[in-house]
């Protein structure tokens, strides 16, 4: 948002007050604060403010005035207040909140500040807001016409956001925004809005985006007003399709090429930035509790303990380091959350080891990756914001409960004496992401499970819904068929691989009772894998939203032990059915945290989108699903092994 | 008496200028803000824009600047970013009904809206996601228990995140 470069609207600012003033005076100056009322046409229904007062002179309108819930109600505006409650808060149809404090004049649309004249006040059970910068943040403009005051909708900003050759435009008005194409050439096209009013800037200088000025021109009556946008452009522009976005919105995109510069208030919009690793030189101070670095050796640097502290702000991990090194560290890209340091030049002295969570860390593995490289990887809970920096007795990791949306990816630095990377091992060239898993993966994941199942060999397989909770359903193909015609497939593959298998349904049936509450329902299917002692639980589900837009498969997962299987299935699911691979992501989600052994739940493709709905139809694909998932609990199985105590 | 009269006078002035002060002066504004959180539409990596929160108002206690932090913190997320960006968002006509924060937790009353999810567990993730990160982003809120229409739910009907409890950063 403070990218974006408001265009603001100025009516308000002289002319607005005065005509607000006399409109009320009008209406309500003879008559005691109170109960007084006015009224005023907004696109010819009568509204009628009958809550108002005045503060030094100024008209005020008290927030539970049905004609003012009325006018918002129909601007599909939401009010949230409560009876003694300071502030006023206004959702806008935009969706912008407008925000009210009793006793502040400061008043906030968005991320935007203004002033009021006088402050919103108290009284009885109501709280009395300033008209005029009420309906300033609603783009709503009091225009007398002959004897009545009409709220006539105004064009309250336009925004142009220039990003190398392409700019985008965005105008927000006080009524839904139908534009219109009333002209057009090869150097112009102007937009015609009916129904609104305007007192924009009429000129401005844009030079972005093959759009070269813009010009705001007005016509029409008061209560049937116009406004023109006259587009400049420059030669060889052309503009993508009007998008309205949300009724109130309008937006259109312009490519072309321009002067490269910036200099009439266009929002440029930001490349993403990418912050230098958060690398800091030199030792750093260590207490009492740090672990101490083993002997110092000539020759290869050795690694001893790594120890992991949970701290206030997230977790540190303190690796003890004697003699001279290098290192190197990766993160994968969101949603893989994975990240290592290779401390190159040196030999583990300490068994390989697993560590379990310590938020925001997952999981924490160290093991010789080859002769000369010591691998110490991570698995986080998100992008967490990370420090990677020697310390007195080696190496510090420290990783925040903070995330950031643009981590650096890569680093490197030196322990010890100064030792430049051409001196030391020749660098590790970082594994793609894709070729994880490939070989011996076994350190990459999540930490082992302690779970011990008293039936190894078996699986629960669940499909989700049933019964009366028929899950998403797209043109009649409800998400609990297709969930179950995907587990029964999974289920006779794995028992032709072996397996023992337990469905948590084989009908279109409400698993607990019907007509159960989603925990009862939910909690059932958990206690059946439970009770059994099952390896492990996999539900199957179809994910759906509101458009079309998302596609692919995830997998979520709950639990730290969830995370290897979560990544096994999600893997083969989108490698071998074809889908876009959305990833893995933690969730807190009622089936995976309740079932005590390793459990997912896989959304194996959106009902939503017409690509992804196609293959869900198509019952080769759903078989392809079936071997993939069972292919990813195969490898999973063979990578953890089941553990023979509740230790580690 | 004329001694006194002029005491009455300048004490009248002094009275009145007060009060015109503390009448008409403008509450600090600008000096913090809140980062408002959205859950982006690959379904897991968060956006985010900053709007501007009012410092402590005179006569404001702290506990109430809190509740107000919190109540401002809930809707703007429940908004969800302006409209042109993409954005995993609540049901149309979802909104807060109300907002109370006890010790580190913020109980979130959401309207019945909120329940009419189209299915799938991408929407519910990347909503309550939002909530929760712009939630705990207020100074003394940790955790975020969600009710809908003034009741606990286990899930959202045929939901699969789990509400009966707080969530935290860390659920996600």
């Amino acid at each position: 948002m403070n990218s974006i470069n408001r265009f603001i609207a100025r009516i308000f600012r002289g002319v607005f007050p005065g005509v607000l003033a006399i409109a009320f005076a009008l209406g309500s100056a003879t008559l005691p604060a109170g109960a007084a009322s006015t009224t005023y046409l907004y696109q010819n229904q009568q509204i009628v403010f009958s809550h108002l007062a005045s503060s030094n002179g100024v008209a005020m309108v008290g927030i539970q005035d049905p004609g003012l819930r009325g006018l918002l109600k129909t601007l599909g505006a939401i009010v949230t207040w409560r009876p003694g409650r300071r502030y006023v808060l206004i959702t806008t149809a935009e969706p912008e909140v407008i925000s009210f404090a009793v006793g502040d004049r400061n008043y906030d649309v968005g991320p935007v500040t203004s002033q009021a004249s006088v402050a919103p006040f108290a009284r009885a059970d109501d709280v009395y807001l300033p008209l005029d910068a009420l309906l300033r943040a609603l783009y709503l403009a009091p225009k007398p016409d002959g004897s009545r005051t009409v709220l006539q909708p105004q064009l309250g900003s336009i925004d142009v956001r220039a990003a190398g050759t392409r700019a985008t435009l965005v105008a927000h008005a006080g009524a839904p925004l139908a534009a219109r194409v009333v002209s057009e050439s090869a150097d112009r096209i102007v937009y015609e809005f009916d129904g609104v009013g305007s007192t924009l800037e009429r000129h401005r200088t844009i030079d972005a985006g093959g759009i070269r000025s813009l010009e705001v021109t007005t016509s029409g009556s008061i209560a049937a007003p116009k406004t023109l946008i006259t587009i400049s452009l420059a030669s060889g522009a052309t503009h993508g399709r009007v998008h309205n976005s949300g009724g109130n919105d309008f937006e259109v995109a312009f490519t072309g090429a321009s002067s490269g510069a910036f200099p009439h208030g266009v929002a440029q919009a930001p490349a993403t930035p990418m912050p230098a690793p958060s690398i800091t030189p030199g030792a750093s101070s260590v207490s009492g509790e740090q672990p101490s670095a083993p002997p110092a050796a000539a020759g290869p640097a050795q690694v001893g303990a790594v120890t992991v502290a949970q701290t206030s702000n997230g977790s540190t991990v303190d690796v003890a380091i004697s003699g001279n090194a290098t290192y190197q560290w990766h993160r994968l890209r969101a949603p893989d959350n994975r990240f290592w340091v290779d401390i190159q030049n040196a030999q583990l002295t300490v068994p390989p080891s697993v560590q379990a969570e310590v938020n925001p860390l997952l999981s924490l593995r160290v093991r010789q990756n080859d002769p000369t490289t010591v691998r110490i990887a991570l698995s986080l809970a998100g992008q967490n914001v990370l420090a990677v920096s020697p310390s007195a007795t080696g190496l510090s990791i420290t990783v925040d409960n903070q995330q950031v949306a643009d981590a650096a990816h890569e680093g490197s630095g030196s322990i010890g004496a100064v030792v430049s990377v051409s001196e030391a091992a020749p660098a590790v060239t970082p594994v793609p992401p894709e070729d994880y898993g490939q070989g011996s993966p076994s350190w990459k994941f999540g930490p082992r499970s302690t779970y011990v199942p008293t039936n190894p060999k078996l699986i629960v397989i669940d499909p989700g819904h049933g019964g009366s909770d028929p899950g998403s359903e797209r043109n009649g193909t409800k998400e609990a068929t297709l969930t179950l015609d995907m587990a029964e497939r999974l289920r006779d593959i794995l028992i032709a691989r072996g397996w023992q298998v337990k469905m948590t349904r084989t009908a279109d049936v409400d698993v607990y009772q019907p007509n159960d509450s989603a925990r009862d329902e939910l909690q059932a299917r958990d206690n059946i894998a439970n009770d059994a002692g099952a390896r492990l639980l996999v539900s199957i589900h179809v994910n759906a939203f509101i458009n079309s837009g998302p596609h692919g498969t995830t997998t979520y997962y709950s639990k730290p032990e969830d995370v290897p299987l979560a990544q096994y299935v999600e893997r083969d699911v989108a490698t071998d059915a074809g889908t876009k691979d959305d990833g893995t992501v933690k969730s807190h989600l009622y089936v995976t945290l309740h079932a005590d052994m390793p459990a997912v739940l896989i959304e194996t493709a959106f009902l939503s989108n017409p690509d992804d709905y196609a293959l869900l139809v198509s019952p080769a694909w759903r078989q392809k699903v079936a071997e993939a998932i069972a292919d990813g609990i195969d490898q999973y199985t063979q990578q953890y092994p089941v553990p023979t105590t509740g230790g580690q | 008496m004329r001694r006194i009269g002029l005491l009455v006078v300048v004490l009248a002035l002094v009275v009145a200028g007060s009060w015109w002060f503390f009448a008409h002066r403008a509450p600090s504004h600008s000096t913090e803000s809140l980062t408002v959180y959205y859950t982006k539409m690959d379904g897991t990596s968060m956006g985010s824009w900053n709007v501007s929160m009012r410092p402590q108002q005179p006569g404001e206690s702290s506990t109430e600047h809190l509740q107000n932090m919190a109540l401002y913190a809930a809707v703007q997320s429940v908004a969800g970013p302006p409209g042109d960006v993409e954005a995993i968002r609540f049901p149309p006509g979802t909104h807060i009904n109300t907002v109370s924060v006890h010790g580190s937790t913020a109980t979130v009353d959401l309207s019945h809206e909120v329940t009419q999810q189209v299915g799938g567990t991408f929407g519910e993730n990347g909503e309550f996601k939002g909530l929760v990160y712009t939630l705990t982003g207020v100074p003394g809120i940790d955790a975020v228990q969600v009710t809908v229409d003034g009741q606990k739910l286990e899930t959202l009907p045929g939901g699969h995140v789990e509400l009966d409890q707080p969530l935290h950063r860390s659920d996600f």
